[in-house]
């Protein structure tokens, strides 16, 4: 009685301690069993390598970018917007109104809205024409601003200087280049000092922009920088709607900056409740909203191009697994007939499914490596790099397909009866 | 019932009218038809009969391969026919120690580990030293390291009989173990048997060879699914037949 009651206390330790060790040796079958079939094991496990290795290329392409646009999202500040004339659709069918946004408007935000730190009329024209000398560079994009606008976008100039507020209060023809501007005009630095062409107009160059480089596949110094009222004395047709950025206090004060501005814009321009604006508010909080919403879109479908991928490698492995237990249908006779059990036999054909299906997983993983490694030799690649819980996921669920589709061969090993099966031929 | 042997040792085996009927499609074999019998500790045992006689029916069903049409099987007091698959593999890995006539040895593994695989699905302790015991008592510890390839037909049989002794069977159960060597490499495997008798062990041997029979202590021969004779030879004396037993 009392050696029975021994028994039954350390009967948990002795089946643990069995179940580790049979693990173990299940797995060292496994090893031997795939090794003795080395290329067909390859091959099964293809469908398996495609799916991780594509999984984990994509995901740090996908988190790369995601970086890059956080980055520049910080870049610019969260509390960053941009407000811009916009007409409802309907109100531009019915032709009622003209869309305006002026000068008084942005005086008129600055005077009143307590939560905005600083803010520029912003003129935009993609492509204006630069003429230096014989030298001609086209589709420059030019941007019509007031000196905020360095400290808004930390764009500064580090040759010659920025134009100050006297320049913007004068109207003054004076230009700010970027890099790559300088460069299409096949000059170097020297040419701050000297007089440029912008369509017709004579402007003197009086700085150079710091290089900043590409961005989400922008050249940023592709780009000059005149004040705004200069901009509006050289495109006339710009003054009837000017944009504005403006910067609030804080990041936490931006949606009470937005609403500062819908409520001047709104009495300025005698809007009534249920009008629609007439502008719109781009805010750089939301675009990262927005670029989380996509980017969630894109990881939903990845993941169901992964599981196809990984169903039709399952069933691969799932066609090996049954031939496997085909051939080794008389060790599966000697095995039960020393003692093992439908369990044991389960547990063993499931284990060599799992081992197939992780070193799948593994040579995946390593292509996925590979892939994004030479995708970064790329000189204007952005930085990629293979997130660790992606590398965790794949392996799990390449072990997930193992067991899922090891269980219909396993069971099939299992149940075999143990004459029969040592008879098999 | 039948055997009146003298008590060498307590009942290990008892078969009860056993019956085993095959369906091959509409056609009907019986394989055994009514098979009683008791086995006692340290006997040794050889089952002769013609081919086709049941032989290796009855050996399956005493090794717990194959169960029964009808009939009981008795084993150390526990009725077998009853038992669950799980409780039946659990007999077959403590109780019984198989030797088939094709070795059935796990190809691209070691003598050792296929003599440790046994001690593997019963979970006991000291699994090596136990195997490496094992291969000691049929005289390979020295090939231990060696696969089945590796290894002649005779040295792969020892292998095959230190695997059903490593769990230290009840009973040793071989059919036609000496059925693919020659006549001198089979002399070498029944001195081992002969020699684990000595030691106490029990063994029932299937085998179509007098010579073989003749080691044995009890012959008993199968025809057409019954016994049709069973003789208890004396060790020292001729081998004349003490007794015959014909069932019903
Ligand atoms: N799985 C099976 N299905 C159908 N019939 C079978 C099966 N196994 C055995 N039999 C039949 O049962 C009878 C007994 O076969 P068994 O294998 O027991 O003979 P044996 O005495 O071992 O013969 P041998 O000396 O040739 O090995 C034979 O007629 C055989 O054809
Ligand atoms: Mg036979």
């Amino acid at each position: 009685m009392i050696r029975r009651f021994g028994n039954i206390l350390t009967a948990p330790f002795r089946f643990a301690s069995g179940m580790v060790s049979q693990t173990f040796r299940n797995v060292a079958t496994a090893f031997v069993q795939l090794w003795a079939n080395k290329g067909r094991a390859i091959l099964t496990t293809v469908g398996i390598i495609i799916a991780v290795s594509s999984t984990i290329t994509v995901v740090a392409f996908v988190g790369g970018f995601g970086k890059q646009m956080t980055e520049m999202v910080q870049g610019y500040g969260t509390q960053f917007m941009m407000v811009q004339a916009y007409a409802p659709s309907s109100d531009k069918r019915r032709g009622t109104r003209r869309v305006r946004l002026d000068i008084a408007d942005i005086e008129a935000v600055r005077i009143d809205c307590p939560s905005i730190r600083r803010i520029t009329p912003f003129v935009y024209t993609p492509n204006g024409e630069i003429t230096f000398g014989n030298e001609k560079a086209d589709e420059i994009p030019v941007r019509g601003v007031t000196e905020d606008y360095q400290t808004i976008r930390n764009f500064h100039a580090d040759v010659g200087r920025f134009f100050g507020p006297v320049d913007v209060e004068a109207a003054a023809p004076v230009m700010v280049l970027g890099r790559t501007v300088m460069k299409r005009l096949g000059a170097d630095e020297t040419i701050v000092g000297e007089q440029v062409y912008l369509d017709d107009n004579r402007f003197l160059v009086i700085g150079l922009l710091e290089e900043k480089g590409g961005n989400m596949g922008e050249d940023q110094d592709l780009t000059v920088m005149i004040p705004y009222t200069a901009a509006i004395k050289a495109y006339p047709n710009l003054r009837d709607s000017i944009p504005f950025l403006a910067e609030a206090t804080t990041p936490e004060a931006t949606h009470q900056a937005a609403a500062e501005i819908t409520h001047v814009l709104r009495t300025r321009h005698g809007l009534k409740p249920g009008q629609r604006d007439d502008f719109r508010i781009s805010r750089q909080d939301q675009m990262v909203k927005e670029f989380e919403n996509i980017r969630n879109i894109a990881s939903g479908m990845l993941a169901g191009i992964v599981s196809i991928s990984l169903i039709v490698g399952g069933i691969g492995i799932m066609n090996v697994m049954l031939v496997s237990v085909t051939e080794r249908t008389r060790e599966i006779g000697l095995r039960k007939s020393i003692g093992g059990r439908r369990r044991d036999i389960m547990l063993q054909f499931l284990t060599e499914a799992v081992v197939l299906c992780v070193i799948g997983g593994s040579i995946g993983v390593a292509l996925g490596y590979f892939a994004t490694y030479i995708a970064s030799l790329h000189p204007q690649m952005i930085e990629i790099e293979v997130p660790l819980w992606a590398v965790a996921m794949a392996l799990v669920s390449s072990a997930g397909a193992g067991v899922v589709f090891g269980i219909i061969p396993a069971f099939k090993a299992a149940i075999l009866h143990p004459i029969e099966a040592l008879r098999h031929e | 019932m039948i055997a009146s042997n003298e008590s060498k040792g307590s009942s290990l085996i008892e078969l009860v009218d056993l019956t085993k009927i095959y369906r091959v499609g509409t056609e009907i074999v019986n394989a055994l038809r009514g098979v009683s019998l008791t086995i006692r500790e340290n006997e040794y045992v050889a089952i002769m009969g013609p081919s086709g006689s049941g032989k290796s029916t009855m050996m399956n069903i005493l090794g717990c391969l194959d169960v029964p049409t009808s009939g009981k099987y008795v084993l150390r007091g526990q009725d077998v026919s009853t038992l669950s698959q799980s409780r039946l593999a659990r007999i077959r890995g403590r109780q019984i120690g198989f030797v088939f006539q094709t070795f059935e040895l796990l190809p691209r593994t070691t003598a050792l580990k296929n003599v440790e695989l046994p001690l593997m699905y019963a979970q006991v302790s000291r699994k090596k030293q136990r195997a490496m015991a094992a291969l000691k008592r049929v005289g390979l510890e020295d090939r231990a390291t060696h696969r089945p390839n590796q290894l002649s037909g005779g040295q792969k049989q020892r292998v095959a009989i230190a695997r059903a002794l490593a769990q230290t069977p009840d009973i040793i159960l071989a059919d036609e173990p000496t059925g693919n060597l020659d006549s001198k490499t089979g002399e070498e495997i029944m001195a081992i048997f002969d020699s684990l008798h000595a030691e106490g062990q029990t063994i029932i041997v299937v085998t179509h060879e007098e010579e073989i029979a003749a080691r044995c202590r009890r012959v008993i021969r199968l025809h057409d699914g019954m016994i049709a004779s069973d003789e208890t030879i004396s060790p020292v004396s001729a081998p004349a037949p003490r007794e015959r037993v014909t069932t019903p």
